[in-house]
């Protein structure tokens, strides 16, 4: 999971990430909309745009993220790795599961994966892509600092647990069966990088002054710190050469200054364009403006064991005096949806156990809103309610000061005082890179956020917040313990079979979900606005796990 | 030069350097107070504790105060200007690209200050009437117009409506670059415009009844050689000294406009720094403003001292 801070500060959760579920490919077609959920304005979901089919010399593409720490996988989240790094696997833009650099991935028993190298495949620089660099990629995610340790926790330890088995061959071999694996390696976790160019940058690997030797459809040319990153097409790329000769990225995380740039043509494209000028972007004549599925999400949750956020109580309190459609009106302008919990529906929606995890979720009782019951639970609750509840946002996010406002007011109308902490990006984003620091949390209720996952799977987020510590809850700061949820959830995990780890997790949730330890606000479409010369990047939230920009091209 | 030029000459050079010292301490314990760096140095990574050791050692963050202190100065003082937490590049590299765009968004925009400022200064304290009153209208409204919202305006007037400036970006060459900067100055000279007119027309105003300009009007000398050899220049150094404040400061408030127009400056980087705790960057970003504005100052006194030797003398009664 990553925690969206402001869009200076993207941090990427450096512990116990797991992604879950369908362990099948699926070969779902491009540029068909999924379905469009109910929602005051109702909105055609599109996770891809038709294919490029002419030549385009340069594309200038604007990174509402602000400019990225690290280019190299397993540090921070940005759109300009996936272009690069190509993974094992690929997540297609409807969130199933193709191959990649593997022609072949898969589980030949419950403890054995075996990884087929596509023969043939090779880095930017000609050097071609060698089963010793498939080892030593998955060995980086090992390390307790890559954002991808979790998804490798169930490895045997040692170099038993990834080893060469064969010319082309990789063999990874788990201490109990893992259903999240297969999944994860679609996204960064999987992505393969040069082992002799990474063994001689070291520490600066990925950074601008290290750079990166990968096998993606674009390579990297260059990096100016604060200025921009320029990218050419790789025309040896084993999936044929990008469109697209060169894309400049630049950073531009303050969105007034995006929208005028974008609707001015001087940026051609971007992603997460602020919501607030939907209706600018909608009657544009420079580009179109296209909202997709996501499994992105604005909530709130607790920050301590104890105090006013500990409390369920105050937070189902809270949940029941905030209106999610007035919510999504007000700080999305209707470019997101209700959701029953914190894990989005588009994390399973493409799952082979679509079905079980669907009938689980409609099980569960749909965001109401009503006062009156919010205040006998705030009486309940037995909180000493002259005690203002602390809620910490992060400067410089539009949509977060909007939420802590209404959250305020949702309070103040249910008997409760808040008061709004905002914070530095950097100290807001420390708050979850350094999450068993507990002094950052000191003095602190609650903590609105945005949050995804990036590759398919349902577990990545519940294990965060759900689990024991030393199980993988980094986020489980207010405690939260239940046996039955531990279980179900480590049950899902190990079930090799998609029906089985589903049943197990609609189990859990069904206990959870009603325990709010996030409050989903509401879910947070994927938006993309793109030049009307331009068309073919992915505008699901897959952009940020695969090669997006591979079928960009000109119309 | 005679020693009573040389003299205030080095005082001020003492000055100069003395503020520059106090600004470094200033700036460096109050950065102090901002709290551990480490999450920003890791820059969202886990920090395990091999990896904050590591990193408390590599940037001496367990030395004491003063010596960090000593060593950061030491190192500005023999070109080193220390290593960026985030980009992890040297601060230098960071601000050398940079530096050429600020320094011509700021030029851009004091000539537009100079010329229309004084310009309208003069032209309503010599024309008066009508011409006075449209001055003193305009310009009410251009102190009261803060410079994000005159950029808002520019952008959606000529920007997005009728397409004559681009709105991001500092574009690639020379006369690009002006055409870029076109906008952003235009929005950070407005108010200053307004200022300055308002100073230059009372200064003016005040000369013009002054009694050696009535003197000098008896005596029937042309009214424009009155107007260059007493009016103007007599009201030159508080028109002057305004100015150099004024164009110092710009320097610090360009970074309204290089973030509403996109623009690689300075500005922009001292912001990103800021809400990244990037310290080094801005450490030395901070210095450099002060620096810049006490030697903008110094020389204007120098000028003002050139034109009117007098003030350069200790006043009794200023």
């Amino acid at each position: 999971m990553r925690i969206r801070g402001t869009a200076a500060a993207v941090v990427a959760v450096g512990a116990a990430v797991v992604l879950l579920a369908g362990c099948t490919p699926r070969d779902n077609g491009t540029g068909t909309p999924t379905g469009a959920p109910a929602s005051s304005t109702p909105v055609d979901l599109v996770s891809s745009l038709p294919a490029g089919t002419t030549a385009v010399d340069e594309v200038t593409w604007g990174l509402a993220e602000g400019e990225p720490a690290l280019l190299a996988p397993g540090g921070d989240y940005n759109f300009v790795t996936p272009n690069l790094c190509d993974s094992l696997l690929r997540v297609t833009p409807d969130f199933g599961v193709e191959p990649g650099i593997a022609e072949s991935a898969e589980f030949v028993d419950p403890v054995t994966f075996v990884i087929d190298i596509r023969p043939g495949v090779t880095f930017w620089d000609g050097s071609p892509v060698t089963r010793d660099d498939v080892v030593y990629s998955l060995e980086r995610d090992r390390d307790q600092r890559s954002a991808f340790y979790g998804a490798t926790v169930l490895i045997v330890p040692g170099a038993d647990g990834i080893a060469v088995t064969g010319e082309n061959q990789v063999t990874v071999r788990f201490v109990a069966p893992d259903s999240t694996f297969r999944d994860a390696i679609a996204g960064g976790a999987g992505a393969v990088l040069s082992k002799a160019f990474g063994e001689q940058a070291g520490a600066a690997l990925g950074t601008s002054a290290g750079g990166v030797l990968c096998a993606g459809p674009y390579k990297l040319d260059s990096w100016t710190p604060g200025q921009d990153i320029v990218t050419v097409a790789n025309d040896t790329y084993w999936g044929g050469a990008p469109e697209v000769k060169k894309i400049t990225y630049k950073f531009v995380p303050d969105g007034t200054t995006l929208t005028n740039a974008l609707l001015a043509g001087e940026i051609d494209g971007a992603y997460n364009v602020p919501p607030a000028n939907r209706g600018e972007f909608e009657s544009s004549g420079t580009g179109t403006f296209v909202v997709g599925p996501s499994t992105a999400s604005f909530s709130f949750g607790p920050t301590r064991s104890e105090g006013l956020g500990a409390n369920p109580k105050i937070r189902q309190a809270l949940s029941l005096a905030i209106d999610r459609d007035q919510y999504i009106q007000t700080v999305l302008n209707g470019l997101g949806e209700a959701q029953s919990t914190f894990v989005a529906p588009f994390s399973w929606e493409s799952s082979d156990a679509a079905a079980t995890y669907k009938a689980g979720y409609d099980a569960l009782e749909a965001p109401t809103t009503d006062i009156a019951a919010a205040k006998e639970l705030v009486q309940e609750s037995g909180e000493d309610t002259s005690v203002p509840l602390r809620i910490v946002i992060p400067a410089g996010s539009t949509e977060l000061s909007q939420t802590a406002a209404i959250m305020q007011s949702a309070a103040q109308q249910i008997g409760l005082t808040a008061e709004i902490d905002e914070r530095q990006a950097a100290d807001y984003a420390a708050m979850f890179s350094d999450p068993f620091n507990e002094s950052l949390r000191a003095d602190t209720d609650l903590i609105a956020a945005t949050g995804y996952t990036e590759t398919p799977g349902v577990l990545a987020y519940p294990q965060l917040f759900l689990l024991p510590v030393d199980q993988g809850g980094i986020f489980n700061w207010s405690d939260y313990a239940d046996a039955d949820v531990t279980a179900a959830l480590q049950t899902a995990r190990t079930t090799p079979d998609a029906e089985g780890a589903a049943a197990a997790y609609v189990d859990a949730q069904a206990i959870f979900a009603p325990d709010q330890l996030q409050v989903t606000l509401a879910g947070a479409y994927h938006t993309t606005f793109l030049s009307n010369d331009l068309t073919g990047v992915v505008t699901s939230i897959a952009a940020y796990s695969s090669p997006w920009a591979l079928a960009l091209g000109g119309k | 030069m005679n020693r009573a030029t040389i003299r205030p000459l080095l005082g001020k050079l003492g000055g100069l350097l003395l503020t520059l010292f106090l600004a470094s301490v200033v700036i460096f314990a109050a950065l102090q107070l901002t709290g551990d760096p480490i999450a920003a140095i890791t820059g969202g990574v886990r920090p395990t504790p091999e990896l904050i050791e590591t990193i408390r050692a590599q940037y001496h963050l367990d030395d004491p105060i003063w010596l960090q202190y000593l060593r950061w100065l030491g190192g500005i003082v023999t070109g080193d200007l220390g290593t960026s937490f985030v980009y992890k590049t040297p601060v230098v590299d960071l601000i050398a690209p940079r530096i050429g765009i600020t320094v011509l968004l700021v030029l851009y925009t004091v000539v537009l200050i100079v010329v229309f400022g004084i310009g309208s200064g003069i032209l309503a304290a010599r024309r008066g009437g009508a011409t006075d009153k449209a001055v003193l209208v305009a310009t009410s409204v251009g102190v009261a117009l803060p410079t994000f919202v005159v950029a808002i305006l520019l952008i959606w007037l000529f920007g997005r409506e009728l397409g004559w400036f681009p709105v991001y970006g500092a574009g690639e060459g020379l006369l690009d670059n002006l055409y870029h900067l076109t906008l952003p100055a235009i929005s950070l000279s407005v108010l200053y415009i307004a200022y300055l007119s308002r100073i230059t027309r009372g200064a003016v105003v005040a000369q013009l009844g002054s009694e050696h300009v009535d003197t000098a009007r008896v005596r029937g000398i042309p009214s424009e050689q009155i107007f260059r050899r007493h009016v103007f220049l007599n009201a030159s150094p508080q028109v002057l000294s305004i100015s150099g404040a004024t164009i110092a400061g710009l320097f610090a408030i360009s970074a309204i406009a290089e973030v509403a127009f996109g623009i690689g400056g300075l500005g922009s980087l001292l912001t990103e720094a800021a809400a990244r705790k990037d310290l080094p960057v801005v450490q030395v970003i901070s210095l450099m403003l002060v620096a810049l504005f006490v030697v903008v100052n110094a020389v204007v006194d120098v000028i003002i001292a050139a034109i009117d030797p007098d003030s350069a003398k200790p006043r009794r009664n200023a």
